[in-house]
Parts: C-alpha cells; structure tokens; sequence
C-alpha cells in the first residue's frame, strides 16, 4: 500500500538550527497520526513540510507517491486546521467554510449548499451568517475543521487545534474528531506536546525531540516500551532507573523504566523490596501521587483512591512485578 | 480609566479649554468671513459689508482653475504612486525577514522625519544635475517621498495586526497568489490604504515647502496663494479658494480618521 505521507531522509535547517533532521517517516492512508514532543522539537516544522509552507532543505516528501517538492500548497490534496484557526475576519461562517470551493471557482448556490453541509458535519448547522469573532474558541474550531474538510483533503493536518481550549471542551472534541476521523476516513495528522491526547486518540503516534523522531509505535507501545529515556520521560513521566538499579533487579546493565502505578507501596518498612521514604503525597482525586526517596534515587509511585495512605517521612518498602519493569535499548 | 463619578471640571479649565480651541479655529473662522467681505485690498475688521461677489469672481479666473487643477492632478499622482510603493514596502517589511529590513523601514520613514527644505534642495539639485526639467512629475516625486510613508506607516499598523497565518489558510485552501491577494489581504488591509492614501492625498494637496523647489513655474494652489497676498488685488479670491482648500483637505482626514477608528475592530477581530 502507498503510505499517504512519507518521509526520506528530510531535513529542514533554519541557519544553524535544525529545525527537522533527517527524519524518515511514513503515514499510512486512512490513520490517526499524531505527532508528539515538547516545543521546538520539529513536530509543527513536520507538518509545515507537508503541507508545504516550509520546503526541505535536503531529503524527499511524497504524498500519496507523488513528489511533493515544488508543489505549492495551493495544489496539494492536503488542508491545515491551524493553531491559532486562520479564520478569516472580514467573512461571515459560511463564506469561510465555502473559501476553498469559491477559489476553484464552483458557484454560488452550490458552494453554499456544500458549506451548509460541512457546518452540519462539525455540528454548528444554521452559523453560516455569524462573523468568526461572534464564535467561541470551541466553535471557531469547528468551523476551521469545516474549512479544511470542504475540499475532501486526502490528508487533514492539524496543528495544536485543541491547545486554546478549556479541559472539559478539550475531551470532547477529542472524542468528536476521533468520530469524525473513523466516519470520514481520510488520514489525520496531528501535532500535540499533551502527550494524554495523543495517547487518547492516535493509532500511532511519533515522539519529537530536536529535530528528530525518538520512536514510533502505537500509544501502548510508546507508553509502555519506550525506546529510550527521553521518550519514558516525556510520556506519561515513567520512573527512569539507571543501569545499576536495574542490574539488581533484572540482571542486565541497562536503563529501566518502571510506570508509577506498577509500584506496590507497602507501609512495612523492614518488609522485602526496595526501601524508599514517602517525601511527598500529592492527591489527583482517582489516585494518590507519592514522591519518593530510595537511596537518593527520586521514584513516583500512585496509590489508587481508597488505599491506605503513608505519612510524609514515613519509611516504606516498594515491590513490583519483574514484568512491569521494562528495559530500554542499550545506550538510551 | 473612567471614574465613575461625572465630576465636572472647574471653571478655570473650561475657560482655559475655551480659549485654547478659539485661539486654534478663530483665525480659520476669519478666513472664512474675509471670503464674503466688500473690501477688496485690506482685511478690514468689520467687514464693511458681506458679498456672494468673490465665488463668481473666483470662478472666472484662469490662473485659479490652473493651480487646482495642478494641484488635484499632483495628489491624486503622489497618491497612487504612494499608495503602490508603500504597501509593496509595508508588505516586504512585515512579511518577510531580511538582511537589512530595519534600515529599509528607517530609511521609508525618514522623509517625513527630514525637513521639507532639505528634501527640496536634495531633490532639485538632484534634478538639475541630471538635467531634469520641472514638470507635473518633479512635483509628484517630490510629494511622493512623504505620501509613501503615510501610506507605508498605515499598511503596516495594519500588517502587524493581522495573522500571518491568514495567507497560509487561503493558500492552503487552494488560492493562488493572486487570489489570495484579492480575497484575503486587500480586505484586511482596504481601509488602512483608504486612509492613507486620503491623508497622502491631504498632505500633497497643501504642501509648499518641498513644491517651491520641485515645481519651477508651475503654480499649486499653495504656491498660487502666497503669490496671490503678496498683491492687493482681489484679495477675498484668496480667501475663497483658502475655503475651498480647507475642505478638500478636512474631509478626507475626516474620512480616514473615522475609517480607521472603525477598522481597528474589524481587524482585531481575527483571533
């Protein structure tokens, strides 16, 4: 099968900076594809390169099998809902929505029909005649997800297009695009740095960290095999153990990284396992977040709500399953 | 910030106000009244009688219906030209980084920053060392340098206030560069060119510094009008073409300060 997106060997630098560094990448059609990693670590420059605002410095681009160098955005398949929306001021909601068919030229009544549509789609039917600042920030994003539909893209590129969001609109537009995306079935790219989104929704998801890709896999893969210490870290803060401490316990010399729910607190001090004192305990509302201290390497654990709870100070022994204790690959 | 309490204020500063706003438009008001005094060689106060005469009399005369015409065709130039070079700068500017972006925009902005004389002695030895001679189009040029920087100055406010990623969404929906052009940019930067072009057009219309040494023989209406007190003949023609020039001038400035004031919602309103 051709992949949607594939990357060979592409880099964007900026100057001295390298923005994208000889990434290789493919996106399968039809798949929910998140790209994840703190600020400035290439993910947003991915997703420009694609869509075309930024050109490579070295390596190919190809959409669908077509080479992608040259093509100027207006003639890729490809459409952007972008961070801050882009909606465009001086239109009311229909005439944006409608843009991309007025720019190709298809008439009047028929382009409104289709806008009409695309609004119903994202579930704002009857907006049309509103100005964008009469929107919420919730419904101006619908309405760019509505734009950028409007031309049946074979790839929807998403940048941050949840991040100006409050929590509660935040999950459920999550759902929604996930809905959207299944119903539709056109290849999503989504660019994150809240790695509980990206886990929620994609069915890969891709780790960024300066100007390249850590690891790829699917969300389970990522959370609970990381490759490498950045990518334990940055998903989901997992316990990184360093080679010594994990000699003891598994056998071989290699970095370790253990979840913090997979640690057993037992308030028995003199009991078997790791023996650790309590340093801090900070409530989450499902769970308990305890900061610890075993012989000077800091380990979180969480107790689930309900459980009994350690005083701060308090002596404590951890215990885990050999399994749960998952090895990263040799000089991560 | 507003308080709350309408205290008014002491009648000391109303008084000092009053006076300051007659002080301003007084004189402007007398020149208005001289338009329609009998007297014809001293600006006599009272006026020993009021006429309609001078409109007719203004009317008839050549030299008058020249030096507007002039006029009108050098602002309506320095206009356009301005109105092109200084959104294509504005545009550069803001759009784009470049080795010595900061040194352009100083270097537009200076003309209105240096005084007229200056650029008049610049420009008309500039002129006849290469052998230029003056015509409609010295005066244009010579306008020119101040009308781009108010247009510039305009676009650019307007540049900055508007997303960048805006040309982005339109190219990405499938518009090419013109279209973009027509449907995205002209809309959100219109009314900043409206107004600029309006106070260029102003500002050209009454400027005689910079025209004494750009335009040779030819007479604008300002050149015409110093010329004009200097013989006391028909002296109230000059008060009613000073009338003339007054709303010519004041109601594009009027137009644009409204324009832009009511603009700055329009654009704002992008987030």
């Amino acid at each position: 099968m051709t992949p949607a997106v594939s990357f060979t060997k592409v880099s964007r630098h900026f100057g001295t900076v390298r923005a994208v560094d000889a990434v290789d990448l493919e996106i399968q059609p039809g798949e929910f594809f998140a790209m994840l990693g703190p600020s400035g670590s290439g993910k947003t420059t991915c997703l420009r390169l694609i869509a075309g605002f930024e050109q490579p410095t070295a390596g190919h681009i190809r959409i669908f099998g077509e080479e992608a160098q040259g093509v100027p955005p207006y003639r890729r398949n490809v459409n952007t809902v972008f961070q801050d929306y882009a909606l465009f001021p001086h239109l009311n909601v229909l005439d944006n929505v409608a843009y991309g068919l007025m720019v190709r030229g298809i008439g009047r009544a028929e382009r409104h029909k289709a806008a009409e549509e695309a609004l119903a789609l994202v579930r704002l039917p009857g907006f049309g005649a509103r100005k964008p600042s009469q929107l919420s920030g919730g419904q101006r994003q619908r309405v760019a997800l509505a734009r950028a539909l409007i031309n049946r893209p074979k790839v929807l590129l998403l940048d941050e297009p949840l991040g100006a969001l409050d929590l509660k609109l935040r999950e459920s537009m999550q759902e929604e695009l996930k809905i959207l995306q299944t119903s539709l079935g056109i290849t999503f790219v989504f660019v994150t740095h809240d790695q509980g989104e990206a886990l929620s929704m994609a069915d890969r998801v891709a780790v960024f960290n300066e100007g390249r890709i850590m690891q790829v896999g699917t969300p389970q893969d990522i959370y609970q095999k990381p490759r490498s210490r950045f990518v334990a870290d940055f998903v989901g803060s997992s316990n990184v153990l360093p080679p010594d401490f994990v000699q003891r316990y598994a056998g071989q010399r290699r970095w370790g990284s253990l979840r913090p729910e997979s640690i057993r607190v037992a308030r028995q001090a003199a009991g078997e396992g790791v023996q650790a004192r309590v340093v801090a305990l900070n409530y989450l509302g499902s769970a308990t977040r305890l900061s610890l201290d075993a012989g000077g390497l800091r380990l979180h654990a969480t107790v689930p709500a309900g459980a009994a709870l350690p005083e701060p100070g308090e002596h404590v022994a951890l215990t885990f399953n050999r399994e749960q204790l998952h090895l990263m690959e040799e000089g991560a | 910030m507003r308080s709350d309490r309408s205290t008014s204020a002491p009648l000391a500063l109303k008084l000092a106000a009053a006076a300051g706003l007659l002080f301003l438009h007084l004189p402007i008001l007398l020149i208005f009244v001289y338009a329609f005094t009998t007297e014809e060689k001293t600006y006599q106060w009272p006026p020993p009688g009021f006429t309609l005469r001078w409109l007719a009399v203004t009317w008839n005369r050549p030299d008058v219906w020249q030096a507007l015409s002039l006029s009108v065709k050098v602002a309506a130039l320095s206009t356009v030209i301005a109105i092109v070079l200084g959104t294509l700068c504005a545009a550069a500017v803001s759009r784009t980084r470049f080795f010595g972006r900061e040194t352009i925009s100083l270097l537009v902005i200076l003309p209105i920053a240096l005084p007229g004389i200056i650029t008049g002695i610049a420009l008309r030895s500039a002129f006849s060392l290469m052998e230029i001679p003056f015509s409609t189009w010295t005066i244009v040029l010579g306008h020119a340098t101040f009308c781009v920087v108010v247009v510039y100055n305009n676009a650019v406010a307007r540049f900055r206030r508007t997303s960048g990623s805006l040309i982005e969404a339109s190219m990405d929906l499938g518009a090419d560069g013109f279209q973009t052009f027509r449907h995205v940019v002209l809309p959100n930067i219109g009314t900043a060119l409206l107004a600029g072009g309006m106070l260029a057009f102003a500002l050209s219309f009454d400027e005689v510094i910079v025209t004494t040494f750009t335009a040779g023989q030819q007479q604008t209406v300002p050149i015409w009008m110093l010329e004009e007190l200097v013989r006391p003949r028909q002296r109230p023609v000059t008060n009613v073409v000073a009338m003339i020039v007054v709303l010519v001038t004041a109601l594009p400035i009027l137009v644009s300060y409204y324009l832009t004031r009511d603009s700055d919602q329009i654009a704002g309103a992008g987030k």
